[in-house]
């Protein structure tokens, strides 16, 4: 994680001093794919989580000076992804303000069951559904682990949580993820 | 069962929370249920699994951005490659002044600034030997000056463009962030441009090394008769030049002098003593001499500039003696009395005057 974020730092670097726009490809590739996937776990919409995930890279952009005194850019990146996903949630909810606390992440698969799993076949795909069963805040904190490699830290400060919370989360997480896969794999 | 138990720890180790201590108990329950390895073999297939992903997203995502800077065009002007890029501030220059013949004027202008020596400037301050100063710029910089060092800068300095100072010894700068102006520090050798940093400069002119080491943000370092190779140096990095000035006869038995020059790149790490973490090269502007696993040879100009003596060692002085430590406030004699207490040697002090031996 840390090899991720020193090249990170050179890249803002590059940005920063020579306004470039081949090492500012390099990073959008680098987080455009999260920003989106986050995004996404929120809105559930391709077209808006392309548009707030274009949104935060082009804010990278045009702030591209001062972000070397930014300590963790991926952090801050998530954090305005944040942010503009819940003004868009709060654009389209019909009552009260949405905050990050009532969003609902869950998917809703009728068949989880073995023969689904069975007739699926590879573990990946096993494994997308089980994640997608996860409830909201579980399911966010899970991916930003595994999937973005984020610390305890880092998730906590992006989902405005505490840090042992979000440990409870990603147990959580973990322990269902094997008792739904524990069958497929003929664990004990 | 213990089972929910190994699971939980196995998830904190897969996403590298665990402590010391959850990893030993996880050790000793998979000790007790071997059967547990099914659990580690699975979460660990479950958590190779993101690197995957990653090929899929290759054509898709270079599609994506070329929409990205379609959507954002104004943002981003017409791409100039880097490898022929001028230098930055010469590029302000050139697109300030369209005009033909002002180019070439500026061409001069550009060249005369590059060359501008400590002479060329109307606000000097130096600090003597054994002084430290702390002073503000008129841009709200905070400049660190070490013993026996000179820094020169115009007083119209916020005004311009380019914040130009010129350095002659040690200086530890903490630069006021302008956006587009950037700072540079020359010395002899060496050019420094910042962008709103914390980094230490040093540049003595007897030294054969001049070296800077960068705390925070990022600087732009370039060596001042090849300014086209440009080095980036990220936080807690330094990079030292080290001149070996090389005479060495040729067929008619004259003297040659050739510069030979040796650029390092190193991280920088900080020295741990009676439980306090220093940074070598960076501590004396907290009034703090900082020397690790060094030599007499090594300390003599650091000791002199500190104390502002002058230290003559005898040859009978065992080469391989070598010292780590922090001074703060002791004087001369109370330095080396607690050197004396790492390795046997006399000294004899007759005012501004040592001789260890």
């Amino acid at each position: 994680m840390s090899k991720h974020s020193s090249d990170l730092n050179s890249l803002i670097s590059h940005i920063a001093l020579y306004d470039s726009q081949s090492s500012y490809e390099q990073l959008f590739k680098g987080l455009f794919p999260s920003l989106y996937r986050f995004s996404y776990c929120l809105l559930k919409s391709r077209e808006l989580s392309e548009e707030v995930a274009s949104d935060v890279m082009i804010t990278l952009w045009k702030n591209r000076q001062k972000l070397p005194e930014v300590e963790n850019v991926r952090v801050y990146a998530f954090v305005i992804a944040r942010n503009l996903s819940l003004n868009v949630l709060n654009k389209h909810a019909r009552q009260e303000l949405v905050s990050i606390d009532d969003i609902e992440v869950e998917m809703t698969l009728d068949a989880l069951n073995p023969e689904q799993l069975l007739i699926n076949g590879e573990l990946k795909k096993k494994l997308e559904l089980a994640t997608q069963s996860l409830p909201g805040k579980c399911q966010l904190v899970f991916k930003l682990i595994k999937e973005d490699g984020l610390s305890y830290k880092e998730t906590a400060a992006i989902l405005n949580i505490s840090v042992k919370t979000v440990d409870a989360h990603l147990v959580t997480a973990v322990k269902k993820l094997t008792a739904i896969l524990k069958m497929e794999l003929n664990l004990m | 069962m213990d089972s929910n138990r190994i699971i939980e720890l196995l998830a904190r180790k897969m996403a590298s929370e665990a402590t010391l201590r959850e990893l030993e108990e996880l050790d000793e329950l998979m000790a007790i249920y071997p059967d547990s390895l099914h659990y580690e073999e699975v979460l660990k297939g479950i958590w190779s699994d993101s690197s995957a992903e990653r090929p899929l997203h290759n054509l898709h995502i270079n599609r994506l951005f070329e929409q990205h800077k379609l959507k954002f065009s104004e943002e981003f002007e017409p791409a100039v490659r880097e490898e022929e890029m001028p230098s930055s501030w010469y590029k302000k220059y050139v697109g300030v002044f369209a005009i033909a013949c002002s180019l070439f004027l500026i061409c001069l202008a550009a060249l005369f600034q590059l060359n501008k020596k400590a002479v060329d400037f109307d606000t000097e301050i130096v600090s003597g030997k054994g002084m430290r100063k702390k002073i503000t710029l008129p841009d709200g910089t905070l400049v660190w000056l070490n013993a026996g060092s000179t820094l020169s800068y115009d007083s119209d300095l916020d005004k311009k463009e380019r914040r130009l100072v010129y350095l002659v010894g040690e200086a530890f700068f903490d630069v006021a962030h302008q956006e587009n102006r950037p700072f540079i520090v020359r010395t002899n050798k060496i050019s420094i441009k910042v962008l709103g940093t914390a980094f230490n400069v040093k540049a003595y002119e007897l030294d054969q090394v001049s070296e800077a080491t960068l705390l925070r943000g990022s600087i732009e370092l370039s060596v001042n008769n090849k300014s086209q190779q440009k080095i980036l140096l990220k936080p807690s990095e330094k990079f030292a030049l080290t001149e070996n000035r090389k005479t060495t006869k040729d067929k008619k038995d004259l003297l040659q002098d050739s510069d030979d020059l040796t650029l390092k790149i190193e991280n920088i790490a900080p020295v741990r003593i009676a439980g306090q973490d220093y940074i070598e090269e960076t501590s004396w502007k907290d009034d703090v001499l900082v020397f690790k696993n060094e030599s007499f040879e090594e300390l003599k100009p650091k000791l002199e500039r500190w104390f502002n003596v002058q230290i003559e060692i005898a040859v009978s002085v065992p080469k391989s003696y070598r010292f780590t430590g922090i001074f703060k406030n002791e004087d001369i004699k109370e330095a080396l009395t607690a050197m004396q207490l790492i390795k046997p040697f006399h000294f004899k002090l007759k005012a501004d005057d040592v001789i260890i031996y």
